[in-house]
């Protein structure tokens, strides 16, 4: 069912401790409005739950009893649980309306809020500026390595780290957006095939039927990887010379992509270790901990990557 | 660092090696001690060398074996209370069962620098028993993580021969392996031949060392590798935090068949352990063949004891005990060690392990022009398989 067509007067109406609602973007599933509640400004998500409820046979889980509510929703409820538990400037916040049911035209939605980045994504950034310099590179790979701890911490995998979804702030440091895919190793999982952004998947996380066994925070550091690396050289490493996503998943597999470095003179060799060591074919080829992986960011860091 | 691999009959022979500082630490074998007198030596070993690393492996992989041959190990409760046990005896709350007893005994016994997990042998990485092997080491981390101040845990993994050489699935496995949050790793490989083989099978060592090399130097666990004698210069170049050897041949690479029934043996016949051969001549024939050819000082490896050599290895063969035989191995196996040890980066280590192999050969090569020869076990065949394994795995790992 496509989405509806919402008007900011709509959504006011629905939403009154709302004021100030102005059109930010659409997705599938969702749209987005900035707004200000209490004086303060946040963005406004609004969600269209399915009709059916998601079967756990349906998700590859044990059992066929329903789960009661429709993905979107249960997605939903997981992504404001997370942003919840996670406390670190590095990974979009809730805001004050965490998650209600509103009606417009007679369609149930499902509508919250989060905090509202003044900033700029990164895939934006790629095409009106160009790639970092390697000192912004590496404050990405730190700021985005924590979201990630933050998030392992609580046993949960983003599964869609890319350019699109990282927001730099005017004030500075990155900031990991859209909690939506989260995969919960602790819960039931609502998907029914690979979820992500294909050209930003990790190896591992094509193997969708053995996802509970092979995926762990290493996948969201490989995506993070390719986004360093892009966002240092201008290019994505496995995509640059790909004519299908058929060739762009082979080469994650498969390809060694040239060395940062090699690319562009500029990038010291020990931030292009760090990348190429991300991006490593297996899980056990990355960082085995957030906390030697920031160490080496903080060793690069001192080797001129500032 | 180098380790003595204990057996029985150890006398006095760890005592003097870490007093002569040719080894940095023990692994005690609960199957060759009276657990009164294992305790007794773990105390008296901590007393008298601080900053010795002193290991007890538990052995629990021998509670697999149908007929075992367990010497002292029934004395132990963590393996008299299970032994034997079979493939269905692994369940999650057996498994628990296995690990607090084990660890708990360990944990119980002061002075230990690490506790060593129970594990069970595998012939492949994707066969159930490794599954088990996942499972005992995930419960053993959870049963490590209440004990409080316990000695740091090292996961066993006793793998095979044969499961590195085709190591299907060993990615996956060090996928497992390397989410484990632990200190590190005892890894054992179980040898396809019984009788002592310098060399592995070239692919299996090839993957040993890249095996070692993703779990130390790219994960940074210690990684320490029991029963490894002579390659263990090659596992340090690949990452290895230690690596240990024996006085018998039997303590000198790891084999099931020390654990299971065996005719008996006759008594070995006496070696000397040369680091620039990197290998062990028979003292007669052929250490007295180089010194015929006057090449004596060229095999020597500098342990004190080469004294009694000199004058003729025929001459002073009844003078080489078999204590003085093993000192003599750990210092010689020590020195290969050390060169490795003195450089940093993984790069100049393998250049160094490269350069040992490469001289070694030239040695070899020089006293057969002289007539020198040797047994097919003492010969240069070792070293080419090795030389191969190097490249292969620098070539994997791209070092």
């Amino acid at each position: 069912m496509p989405f509806p067509n919402l008007t900011a007067q709509q959504v006011q109406q629905a939403v009154p401790d709302a004021a100030g609602i102005v059109f930010l973007d659409k997705g599938g599933q969702k749209i987005v409005f900035s707004c200000t509640i209490n004086g303060k400004p946040y963005a406004l998500k609004i969600l269209q739950p399915r009709l059916r409820p998601l079967m756990r046979e349906q998700s590859g889980d044990v059992g066929a009893d329903p789960i009661s509510i429709d993905d979107v929703t249960a997605r939903a409820q997981r992504e404001v649980a997370t942003m919840k538990q996670c406390d670190t400037p590095h990974l979009v916040k809730i805001g004050p309306i965490e998650m209600r049911t509103i009606q417009i035209d007679g369609e149930d939605l499902l509508c919250f809020s989060e905090e509202l980045i003044d900033g700029r994504p990164l895939n934006k950034l790629l095409t009106q500026s160009g790639p970092l310099s390697p000192a912004e590179v590496i404050e990405l790979g730190q700021n985005i390595a924590t979201a990630i701890d933050a998030l392992w911490r609580q046993r949960k995998i983003h599964r869609d780290v890319k350019p699109g979804n990282i927001m730099r702030r005017q004030a500075g440091g990155f900031v990991l957006l859209d909690l939506g895919l989260v995969f919960d190793l602790n819960d039931e999982s609502y998907s029914v095939g690979p979820v992500g952004t294909q050209v930003y998947f990790s190896p591992e996380q094509m193997d969708f039927a053995n996802r509970r066994q092979v995926l762990d925070f290493r996948s969201d550091l490989f995506s993070l990887g390719i986004t360093m690396y892009q966002m240092a050289t201008g290019i994505h490493p496995f995509a640059a010379n790909a004519s299908s996503s058929w060739d762009v998943l082979n080469n994650i597999r498969n390809l060694q992509p040239q060395r940062p470095h090699q690319v562009k003179s500029e990038i010291p060799e020990a931030l292009s270790d760090i990348i190429m060591r991300l991006l490593g074919k297996r899980p056990s080829l990355r960082f085995r901990s957030i906390r030697k992986l920031q160490q080496a960011f903080a060793d690069a860091a001192g080797e001129g990557g500032e | 660092m180098l380790l003595a691999q204990a057996g029985f009959g150890r006398g006095d022979k760890v005592h003097t090696a870490l007093s002569e500082d040719l080894i940095g630490g023990v692994i005690l074998s609960p199957k060759d001690e009276r657990r009164d007198r294992l305790e007794e030596c773990v105390s008296e070993l901590r007393a008298d060398y601080g900053d010795a690393s002193i290991m007890v492996d538990p052995q629990f992989y021998v509670t697999t074996v149908s007929v075992p041959r367990d010497g002292r190990l029934p004395e132990y409760d963590y393996y008299a209370d299970h032994a034997p046990l079979s493939r269905t005896q692994f369940s999650p709350k057996q498994i628990g069962r296995y690990v607090s007893a084990c660890l708990g005994y360990q944990n119980a016994v002061p002075g230990l620098s690490y506790i060593l997990s129970p594990s069970v042998l595998f012939d492949d990485f994707r066969d159930s028993w490794s599954q088990i092997a996942l499972n005992m080491a995930e419960a053993s981390i959870d049963y490590h993580a209440g004990l409080g101040n316990a000695p740091p845990l090292l996961i066993t993994v006793v793998t095979s021969e044969l499961a590195l050489r085709n190591a299907t699935g060993m990615g996956e496995f060090l996928d497992a392996l390397s989410g484990l949050e632990v200190d590190g790793f005892y890894l054992l490989v179980n040898r396809s031949s019984s009788s002592y083989q310098a060399a592995l099978d070239t692919r299996a060592m090839e993957n040993l060392m890249y095996f070692v090399h993703v779990l130390a130097h790219l994960n940074e666990y210690q990684v320490v590798v029991g029963y490894s004698d002579w390659i263990g210069f090659l596992l340090h170049a690949a990452g290895a935090s230690a690596t240990a050897t024996g006085w018998h041949q039997s303590l000198r690479q790891f084999s099931m068949a020390r654990f299971e029934p065996a005719d008996g043996g006759r008594r070995p016949r006496k070696r000397y352990s040369s680091t620039p051969l990197l290998s062990n001549p028979l003292i007669v024939p052929e250490l007295e063949d180089i010194y015929g050819a006057d090449r004596l000082s060229d095999v020597l490896s500098g342990s004190p004891h080469d004294s009694i050599l000199r004058g003729g290895p025929a001459v002073g063969e009844a003078r080489w005990t078999d204590e003085i035989g093993c000192l003599a191995h750990w210092a010689a196996v020590g020195r290969a060690i050390d060169r490795i040890e003195a450089q940093r980066r993984p790069a100049a280590k393998l250049n160094t392990a490269v350069q040992l192999i490469d001289a070694a050969r030239s040695l070899y090569d020089r006293l057969l022009s002289r007539g020198v020869n040797f047994d097919p076990q003492t010969g240069p065949d070792h070293l080419a398989s090795w030389r191969d394994s190097v490249s292969a795995f620098r070539h994997t790992a791209g070092i």
